[in-house]
């Protein structure tokens, strides 16, 4: 209940955005414009939906930036130096993604490691293996080689929703890319995961209170190392609609995606306190800030001062989340009145 | 005979040096109703934990009907239809009331999906048959505590379990939900469940159970039929002939109602809205007051808010007839105030940190010249605190971590001993403490009365309350419903006022 | 035989970390001896005074279970302020005051809204590195800025005295200063009892929330006193410097000293060895020609294993 009340606030904060820019900035509302949203920024809220899953469990994945720059560097070798078709890539590279995420919730349930550094390690050494199996220092003729695999780039394809439905004689609908699809048929998978099934309502549990998880015999450590995993596996997604795009990889892919997607997830409502948000909200979170600043772009503003927007927008969020919890501190305070005296309770 | 629902033989915990359980047996038949009675730290809760799988034994064996039964799988307890209400809450705030109840056991249809409609049948008839209103929809965590202990029950009731171990569950409960809950467990009895009984009220156990075990220090000192013994009898087992006896007589002796005369702290219509009202009292120099009552009956939180930890609404707090207001715990220190808090981990003492550096961490601004901190004052402060207390060991530089449980307790009163305040307060000060300590603890208390200091303390302990208070008040439902003097009031009309309705 | 050996190890675990870096040291020059000349040690020590000054100062903020994720712009930005400070025509000492002046606020900034809002260290301090390095490229632009005709302002960074470089002296000194403020000084204790337990540290009368602004700002300090350092090493200051992962190598350092990021144990004395770990480690690898990617690799693996073996020890 209170989630799509949260939720909805959010997307009328959103829509709120897109109306003040498309007010604003002459180009903001323009089918090119939400061409380059959509295109520009799935990825970032897939990567954002995946980061959900250790916010869940109070826990942080710093390397999916390092994991998706794994992700699109295998790709990349299995596509231009094995010559691999893309139908046997495609898997390849998600598993190895997921297997990157599983070896975070290792370390962190076997080696007892606070996340932070878990994946702090990890980010260096994923980042390292990059470098290890670039296969543009390899076999460096190939740097300028771009990907031509059908079905790699096929995820870059886009669709022009507005002919297939017979209504672009009236408006001009922005063309939406694959990616966009991809990403909500994702949203669709992981809302499914962790609404309607046991492993969701047990995430939400060990999240919440652990000790309760474990004392109604969840084994706690089997659904965290799970939940990184499925934050690998949202990397290695992440990975292959920004090589299609891209049609490379570079050793430099991702640097930095950490951040943002923590931002886009924190600001979709995912509490760091654990056991609260969804991935709707990272989602939209991601729209918002890509919007942001795209809008900001559109409107002359500097890059420069975009990034000081990002951070006061993240600081609003995570502000906003904290006086919510305050209040339900307090609410939950009046509750522990005793019962009036005359009409008792229920 | 069929085999009992649950027999344990020989449980022993021990944690470091301190022995919590001592080769303990322990046997329920299915459909009896046995009480588990004790005082305070005297290994009542790590028999549940052992029984529930949260913690492993040192030592023992378990056999659930008549099959071995592993240790510290909580999983595989409640698989094997052991349940249990704890006496802190253990649900998921964030999720709904639906959610906690089935916690980790959804029933599933293919995929793992929740069968969310079976679910909702499930509980709606387990709620009807019980007859219990809860909104299955709600947040569990912003529901008002009461609600939140029924959605406690029935999440192990849902279990369909054959063993129920209930720890404190009324401890939050108006006396007409305690006559439901005695309802439920009647049920529960009649269809073959064994249930395992923790309380301090014995009224209820009186009311509600056919059997009791009586543990004292880690060992099992009694076990019998419910109609055999009176309460007399329960009480002196719990605390042990000589302990009764002597304490009796000597606090009988040394009690000072009202201390020296002057009231030192004068508190007037205090209130938190919501939680608790209209607190009045006078506190003299030279007086231990001690308040009782139930848990949940927000004495901990009135100490807090007295403390400044906390804010309140209304009221006036005077100090020897100055008007205080108690902002911050700095600004009420300054004020002359010091607070024991009762969770000693959560609250109390930096596990991490030296025993020296605990015992001077109220006072730090007294070891500074000139910015500096002088360690060699600290070192000399914090070993002539040592040995005022007798903490053992003698060593300041030891990790406050590593000490047991008494010593660390003292060194936690030593740390607010150590400031000198005119008021002390005091939460729970003996909670998970042995005997000894205990007596130890009690002596220092006296002798800070007897320099003068004015003494709070806030005790669910009876036998604690009835041996060191001068005077004894009685906290419930946020209210302060009476004081007494020691010298004038008996246990049982005690425990009468505690159960009371306001 | 374990049996035996467990009270050795048990002894030798507080020093495992020196222990380490000396058989380091001697597998690197077993392996190639040029390793163990005065002007690698040297360089060494050098590489590493940066990161160190900032992994010093940082030590109390993770200390107290906090992060500070910005000091990479931090140090940016203060280079900065420092160089405009003096092309404004200001002496020397103004445009290092300018420079760590700049920090400070920054780091008062982040400290008042962790201590007075109660919001996550790790968000507030991302959200400040966005902040300030959007700040500092406003300043700044996206161009270096070369430093000319300070001669005593680039001595701090380039010069050295009797052959070793200033930054060693600095790093040293700013050590010096942290672990006497660490030991001496009543601010040691107020950090280790946030660290060890807030709730306990607030309800025994500790202004809680001065200690933390007091050592968020000692945080940003360190990087703006490394930003004026390392401006005056090359010889310009640019928006750019502190670029992503300065922050992480950072923390890594001051981990591998032992302090734990769920706050209470640490100290200022083996974050620098945690710094010199690292720095003997870097320059190894570099003088054994290991490629750049094993060197990654071997990072994240040693930070994963020496911290997995600091957890095991403590239990």
């Amino acid at each position: 209940m209170r989630a799509w009340l949260g939720n909805a606030a959010l997307v009328g904060f959103f829509l709120a955005t897109l109306a003040l820019f498309g007010l604003l900035a002459p180009n903001f509302a323009t089918a090119s414009n939400f061409e380059d949203l959509m295109s520009g920024f799935s990825f970032v809220a897939i990567l954002a939906m995946g980061q959900a899953f250790p916010i869940l469990l109070k826990g942080i994945d710093l390397s999916i930036g390092a994991t998706l720059a794994l992700a699109g560097m295998i790709a990349f070798d299995l596509s231009l130096i094995a010559h691999w078709p893309g139908y046997f890539i495609l898997p390849v590279v998600l598993a190895a993604a997921t297997l990157a995420g599983i070896v975070n919730g290792l370390l962190i349930v076997y080696l007892r490691l606070q996340p932070f550094i878990a994946t702090l390690a990890s980010l260096a050494a994923y980042r390292g293996l990059v470098y290890l199996i670039s296969g543009r220092q390899l076999v460096p003729s190939l740097s300028t080689t771009p990907i031509s695999d059908s079905w790699i780039l096929g995820l870059d394809t886009d669709f022009d929703v507005g002919s297939a439905l017979g209504i672009s004689a009236f408006v001009k609908l922005p063309w939406v890319p694959l990616s966009f699809f991809v990403m909500l048929l994702l949203l669709a998978a992981l809302w499914a995961l962790l609404d309607r099934t046991k492993f969701g309502r047990d995430v939400y549990a060990v999240g919440g209170n652990a000790e309760a998880a474990r004392l109604a015999g969840i084994p706690v450590g089997r659904r965290v190392i799970a939940c990184y995993g499925v934050c690998g596996f949202c990397a290695g997604v992440a990975a292959l609609t920004l090589i299609a795009r891209l049609t490379t990889a570079t050793e430099a892919l991702g640097v930095g995606t950490e951040l943002t997607a923590i931002a886009a997830a924190v600001i979709g409502g995912v509490s760091l306190s654990g056991g609260v948000g969804g991935v709707f909200g990272p989602a939209i979170g991601a729209f918002l800030l890509g919007a942001v600043l795209l809008g900001l772009t559109l409107l002359g503003i500097s890059q420069y001062v975009q990034q000081i927007l990002t951070g006061a927008i993240l600081l609003i969020a995570v502000g906003s989340d904290r006086a919510l919890a305050v209040r339900r501190r307090n609410r939950l305070a009046a509750n522990l009145a005793p019962p009036a005296p005359a009409g008792g309770h229920g | 005979m069929a085999d009992p629902a649950l027999e344990a033989r020989g449980l022993t915990k021990r944690y470091g040096d301190f022995v919590a359980l001592n080769n303990v047996d322990f046997r329920l038949q299915r459909g009896e109703v046995r009480a588990l009675i004790g005082s305070n730290g005297a290994g009542k809760s790590t028999l549940i934990k052992i029984l529930t799988g949260a913690v492993a034994p040192t030592a023992g064996v378990m056999r659930l009907n008549g099959e071995a039964a592993p240790f510290g799988d909580p999983g595989e307890m409640i698989r094997r239809g052991v349940g249990c209400i704890y006496q802190h809450s253990n649900l998921a705030p964030a999720m709904t009331v639906l959610d906690n109840i089935f916690l980790g056991r959804q029933p599933t249809r293919g995929f793992g999906l929740v069968d969310r409609r079976r679910q909702r049948r499930e509980a709606t008839a387990l709620l009807a048959h019980y007859g219990v209103d809860l909104d299955l929809d709600a947040a569990a965590g912003a529901l008002p505590t009461v609600k939140q202990k029924e959605v406690e029950i029935m999440k192990a009731l849902a279990l369909d379990a054959s063993v129920l171990l209930m720890d404190e569950p009324t401890g939050w409960l108006a006396a007409t939900d305690v006559r439901r809950l005695h309802d439920t467990i009647r049920q529960l009895k009649s269809r073959g469940v064994g249930v395992v009984y923790i309380s301090h009220m014995l009224d209820e156990i009186f009311s509600v159970c056919d059997t009791m075990t009586i543990l004292r220090d880690g060992v099992v000192v009694a076990e019998s039929d419910v109609a055999a013994v009176t309460r007399t009898d329960v009480v002196r087992l719990m605390v042990g002939e000589r302990l009764a006896k002597e304490s009796g007589e000597a606090a009988a002796a040394a009690r000072r109602p009202r201390g020296d005369g002057r009231v030192r702290l004068a508190v007037r219509d205090f209130t938190r809205r919501g939680v608790f009202q209209n607190i009045s009292f006078d506190l003299h120099a030279g007086e231990i007051l001690c308040i009782t009552g139930l848990i949940g009956s927000k004495r901990t939180e009135l100490l807090r808010a007295l403390f400044g930890a906390d804010p309140h609404d209304e009221g006036r707090v005077e100090i020897d007839d100055r008007l205080i207001r108690p902002r911050s715990p700095a600004s009420a220190m300054a004020e002359g105030l010091g607070l024991v808090p009762e969770d000693r981990h959560r609250d109390g003492l930096m596990l991490g940190m030296s025993v020296a550096e605990n015992l001077v961490m109220t006072t730090l601004a007294r070891f500074v010249r000139v910015g500096l901190l002088d360690r060699g004052a600290v070192r000399a402060a914090a070993a002539k605190s040592i040995d005022a207390l007798g903490v053992q060991p003698r060593d300041g530089r030891r990790a406050t971590r590593l000490l047991s449980g008494g010593n660390q307790q003292k060194v936690l009163v030593g740390k607010w001993l150590n400031r000198r305040p005119e008021v002390l307060i005091l939460d729970e000060p003996t909670v998970g403490v042995d005997v000894g300590a205990k007596a130890e603890i009690y002596a220092i208390l006296r002798a800070e009365r007897d320099r003068g200091t004015a003494v709070l303390v806030v005790s669910s302990d009876l036998e604690e309350v009835m041996t060191i208070a001068d005077r004894i008040g009685v906290m419930a439902s946020g209210r302060l419903t009476a004081i007494h003097d020691a010298t004038d009031v008996t246990l049982s009309r005690l425990v009468a006022e505690i159960g009371a309705e306001p | 035989m374990i049996a035996t050996f467990a009270p050795v190890a048990r002894r030798l675990a507080p020093h495992a970390l020196v222990l380490a870096i000396l058989l380091f040291i001697a597998a690197f020059s077993f392996l190639q001896p040029a390793f163990l000349k005065p002007e690698n040690l040297i360089g060494i020590l050098r590489q590493v005074s940066l990161i160190g000054i900032m992994a010093v100062c940082m030590t109390f903020v993770i200390m107290t279970g906090g992060v500070d994720l910005s000091v990479g712009p931090v140090l940016a930005i203060s280079g900065l302020a420092a160089f405009f400070t003096l092309e404004a025509g200001w002496p020397l000492p103004i445009g290092i005051a300018a420079g760590i002046a700049v920090g400070v606020a920054v780091g008062l900034a982040n400290g008042f809204l962790i201590a007075a809002f109660g919001l996550p260290p790790i968000i507030v301090t991302l959200a400040m590195l966005s902040i300030v390095r959007g700040t500092a490229l406003i300043a700044g632009g996206p161009d270096l800025h070369a430093i000319r005709g300070h001669d005593s302002y680039t001595f701090i960074g380039a010069g050295s005295l009797w052959g070793i470089p200033m930054p060693i002296f600095l790093f040293g000194a700013v050590a010096a200063a942290v672990i006497f403020l660490q030991f001496a000084t009543p601010l040691g204790v107020r950090v280790a009892a946030i660290g060890d337990n807030e709730r306990a540290a607030r309800l025994s009368g500790h202004r809680v929330w001065a200690t933390k602004l007091v050592i968020y700002a000692l945080s940003s300090a360190g990087a703006a006193f490394a930003g004026i350092i390392q401006t005056t090493q090359v010889h310009t200051a640019a928006a750019t410097y502190g670029e992503f992962g300065t922050e992480l190598d950072v923390i890594a350092a001051v981990v591998l000293g032992g302090t734990s990021l769920s706050g209470g144990h640490g100290s200022a004395a083996r974050t620098v060895l945690g710094v010199l770990f690292l720095g003997v480690i870097n320059s190894g690898m570099n003088i054994l020609n290991v490629p750049i990617d094993s060197q990654l690799i071997a990072k994240g693996v040693l930070i994963a294993a020496a911290l997995a073996a600091a957890e095991r020890a403590k239990h």
